[in-house]
């Protein structure tokens, strides 16, 4: 497979991921679409490259963008990474981007000439953590489907789960990749706003085992699932595991350990006042208890293994 | 060892230990590499179960074990005992033996019950010592990656059981059978004999459920007498030998949890005839 259609191509990850299938010399196409310039000249400059800036929330512009430039340039995989990434945004225009967007896409996929492949990035945060769960976590791991998680992570689930439907249903091979949390600017990740802070809080007498994933293995794990036929659900590693106080530490924060029950109005506090993203009630379980990705699946089947660190200090 | 720079904390460990137990740490801190493992268990961890538990082993407890060359060297292997004690001394006191006289070193991986990583601090020391949460998906991923395991199949039914009941195995879980028969991975039955007497209970309170622990014990003692503990390692039993077939048939993985129970309780038994006295 050698034709390829990134949504969220202007995130860190859709730019990684584009140089990982440039690097590959049978691909011949990659339309990309953002809803940003795109940042990266070295990518734009590929005459294989075509981008479009184009707002995803609006059917018609998925049709045109299937059936218009993606037939003419006979798209074989849709890998889908496009969503808020701001847990602050909320409403029907952020879901439309979240879940509709997908299930629109998918749809209007499966009746496409030359699409062979929907490859969907999901994330490690769907997964419930509590200590009467296995703190390694693999695919059939249970989700965090509390009735009062935010809209972040509700979204989250049910495009995941959206997707995880049509699998066997569909005439497409479909992969999803529940990735570890890749810790970096404009990447949606919660730990990232939470190390931010000069000052990071931990629950007293708690310091859980955390697994990040770096940028570079993020994308390989893409690659490989968009050059992969295999279909199902992929738990993905990265290849840094620490507690969360040594994970201050190398970002250079100071910690500070107070009793849990003080957690939730500090940082309920600090949303407040200083417009942060980072949600004491979202990341509890994670801050008491480890939870660790398995990614036996994936090196199986994708020929995927963490190999690179997570660099610190992060910008 | 690694020829990194240590920090003072973990300086001042290694001060606590003797030299034999440091080189020990030494060889399992070349096993275990400068990082932690998806349970957060780490070698500066290693260090300090073996300090801490330094001085109940040695001048507490005064451990006298016995047959540690039945723990095989390498490959997936679970030990499986009793368990004993109103508050769980008999798991760290196995936890250490296994540290400081498997041959090769050999970190052991003990099972704690659900709800000690809920426990602040001491659910974080035991995980960094090498303790797991016991789900099963997480004993599975130690056999799986050739490791040793410690089990209690009596669980907390064993650690609460009134003193008249002591040395008399309880509900003896059959998880560990059938892990071992699917693994293929021989068990150890060990007997710990000694703890029964640390700190007799004398009530529990079942409405008061700390940090999900299933009661709060009500020991006649504050503290566990000094009483002398006598570990006991039995002869490897490879269950997926005597038990051959299916796996997963429950009436193949009854029998063999049997098998276990009663080795451990013979063991337990050769303990009790052999010591002389609680204390001695």
């Amino acid at each position: 497979m050698s034709r390829y259609l990134i949504t969220g191509a202007t995130t860190p990850i859709g730019e990684v991921l584009m140089r990982q299938l440039l690097s590959h010399s049978d691909t011949s196409a990659i339309l990309a679409v953002g809803a940003e310039p795109l940042r990266n000249r070295a990518v734009e400059i590929d005459g294989r490259v075509r981008y479009l800036r184009m707002d995803l929330t609006r059917e018609r512009n998925l049709r045109d963008l299937l059936y218009g430039i993606g037939r003419e340039l006979e798209i074989e995989v849709i890998l889908d990474m496009a969503s808020h990434r701001s847990l602050s945004a909320t409403g029907s225009r952020v879901r439309a981007l979240n879940v509709l967007t997908r299930r629109r896409l998918l749809a209007l996929a499966e009746e496409h000439p030359t699409l062979r492949r929907f490859v969907y990035r999901s994330y490690a945060e769907v997964y419930d953590v509590t200590t009467a769960l296995p703190s390694l976590i693999d695919e059939a791991h249970p989700l965090d489907l509390r009735p009062d998680a935010p809209q972040w992570i509700r979204d989250r689930i049910e495009a995941d789960l959206s997707v995880c439907t049509r699998m066997g249903m569909s005439r497409l091979s479909i992969a999803v990749l529940r990735t570890a949390e890749c810790l970096g600017p404009r990447m949606g990740s919660q730990l990232h706003d939470y190390l931010s802070a000069g000052l990071c809080f931990r629950p007293l007498g708690y310091d859980p085992i955390v697994n990040l994933i770096s940028e570079d293995d993020l994308g390989r794990a893409l690659a490989l699932a968009a050059r992969s036929e295999a279909q199902g659900i992929f738990t993905i590693p990265g290849a840094t595991t620490l507690p969360v106080s040594e994970i201050i530490r190398r970002t250079g924060r100071k910690q500070f350990s107070v009793p849990g029950p003080l957690m939730a109005p500090l940082y309920a506090a600090r949303r407040t006042v200083l417009g942060t993203d980072f949600d004491y009630g979202l990341n509890r379980g994670r801050l008491h208890y480890g939870g660790v990705l398995a990614g036996a699946r994936a090196e199986e089947l994708l020929g995927y293994r963490p190999e690179t660190a997570v660099t610190f200090p992060i910008d | 060892m690694g020829d990194y720079p240590l920090g003072v904390g973990r300086r001042l460990v290694r001060a606590f230990l003797s030299r034999d137990l440091r080189d020990r740490a030494d060889v399992l801190a070349d096993k275990q590499g400068r990082g932690y493992d998806c349970f957060g268990a780490n070698a500066a961890g290693s260090e300090l179960a073996l300090a801490a538990t330094k001085p109940l082993y040695d001048r507490w407890f005064r451990v006298d074990s016995r047959g540690i060359e039945n723990v095989p060297d390498e490959g997936a292997t679970i030990i499986a005992a009793n368990h004993s004690g109103t508050l769980p001394f008999d798991a760290f006191m196995l936890h250490a033996d296994v540290l400081r006289y498997s041959s090769p070193p050999r970190l052991p991986r003990s099972v704690m019950d659900r709800f000690v990583p809920q426990l602040p601090f001491f659910g974080t020391l035991v995980a960094r010592g090498g303790g797991i949460s016991g789900s099963r998906r997480n004993v599975e991923h130690i056999l799986e990656t050739g490791q040793l395991l410690i089990v209690f199949p009596e669980g907390t039914v064993g650690i609460g059981k009134p003193f008249r009941d002591r040395y008399k195995l309880q509900e003896w879980r059959a998880g560990h059978a059938e892990l071992s028969l699917r693994f293929r991975a021989p068990v150890v039955p060990t007997a710990i004999v000694g703890a029964e007497e640390q700190m007799p209970l004398l009530g529990r309170i079942d409405s008061l459920q700390l940090f999900g622990a299933p009661y709060l014990p009500i020991p006649i003692t504050p503290f566990p007498l000094p009483v002398r503990y006598h570990v006991r390692y039995g002869e490897p039993i490879r269950l997926h030998e005597e038990f051959p077939g299916d796996p997963r048939d429950p009436t193949r993985i009854k029998a063999a949890a049997q098998r276990i129970k009663d080795a451990v309780q013979a063991l337990i038994d050769q303990g009790l005839a052999e010591r002389e006295g609680v204390f001695t």
